[in-house]
């Protein structure tokens, strides 16, 4: 569980907290992110695209392996948590192939990406089955604004 | 309901179920090696799509530029998430501040690519939007 960031009482009041920092460059990497995924659409199919898209990655994936082999993980359960996360990753990666079809066939950038940026109300309403968690009743709001955005955009 | 539609739904149920896998592995190792594994998959499955799919590589380069620049930018971007809410952000804020990114998509793909929204595909965008928030708002 993520603490409150604690700010010494000499640093500036304005000074902006560095998770608001983070949280606006995810926004401007993902942002873009659709912009060039539509971009490369229009000259190359789905499949290219998840290859070149992997190659982007790898940097990434060089950068946080040579990072952790500082840090060793002794935490019992390991093999597990790597199932799904592996999983995850072909989960994340069909689901490319998905969103880079949905704009070679015609889908506008501006729409399909907040249409896929829906993908959390799947999320909790597999929590809801699976994992029985209980939802408020913003998160159900937003789960009927999603069909509304759905029909909205189908029609 | 338009092809492209489908296939943008299914990649929302995809994405939506890695939602559940990912904190099932965060439960268990942290979310840095979740990452690592989750690039590993990818290139698991790009091999995959190597063998069976016949990639023709003569791209035009602003084309080829934008398709690695994706693999970057979405990597960079789950990686900035996480240290946004290592950073001590509360996850319903960091997430839903976070969701907003579909509407920097919507302002590049209409200045940049000309795209045009109807009335009610304005809302539909507009609409999905707000939802993501909400949906991402504990309680």
């Amino acid at each position: 569980m993520p603490q409150p960031e604690i700010v010494p009482a000499d640093q500036p009041a304005s000074r902006r907290p560095l998770w608001l920092l983070w949280s606006i460059a995810t926004i401007l990497l993902w942002g873009v992110w659709g912009l060039v995924s539509k971009i490369a659409s229009d000259g190359v199919d789905a499949y290219t695209n998840q290859l070149l898209y992997t190659l982007g990655i790898l940097p990434l994936l060089l950068f946080v392996g040579l990072h952790l082999r500082k840090r060793p993980d002794s935490r019992p359960n390991q093999r597990r948590g790597i199932f799904w996360a592996f999983l995850t990753g072909i989960l994340g990666g069909v689901g490319n192939l998905a969103f880079f079809q949905a704009l070679v066939k015609g889908g506008a950038a501006s729409i399909v990406a907040p249409v896929t940026a829906l993908f959390p109300m799947v999320t909790v309403l597999l929590a809801l089955i699976f994992l029985r968690e209980r939802l408020g009743r913003r998160q159900w709001a937003g789960l009927a604004l999603a069909f509304v955005a759905i029909y909205l955009l189908s029609i | 309901m338009p092809i492209w539609l489908t296939f943008a739904i299914l990649a929302l149920v995809f994405w939506g179920i890695t939602g559940v896998t990912q904190k099932l592995a965060t439960n268990r190792i942290t979310s840095e090696r979740s990452f690592l594994w989750f690039c590993w998959a990818m290139v698991a499955l790009s091999a995959v799509v190597l063998l069976f799919h016949h990639a023709g590589w003569k791209l035009a380069t602003p084309v080829l530029i934008a398709a690695i620049a994706g693999g970057a930018l979405n990597g960079l971007g789950a990686w900035t998430s996480f240290r946004a809410l290592e950073s001590g952000g509360k996850a319903s804020i960091v997430i839903s501040l976070i969701s907003l990114y579909p509407l920097l998509t919507v302002v590049l793909a209409v200045t940049f690519l000309h795209e045009h929204l109807t009335l009610t595909q304005t809302a539909g965008a507009l609409t999905a939007i707000a939802a993501a928030i909400l949906i991402s708002l504990e309680g």
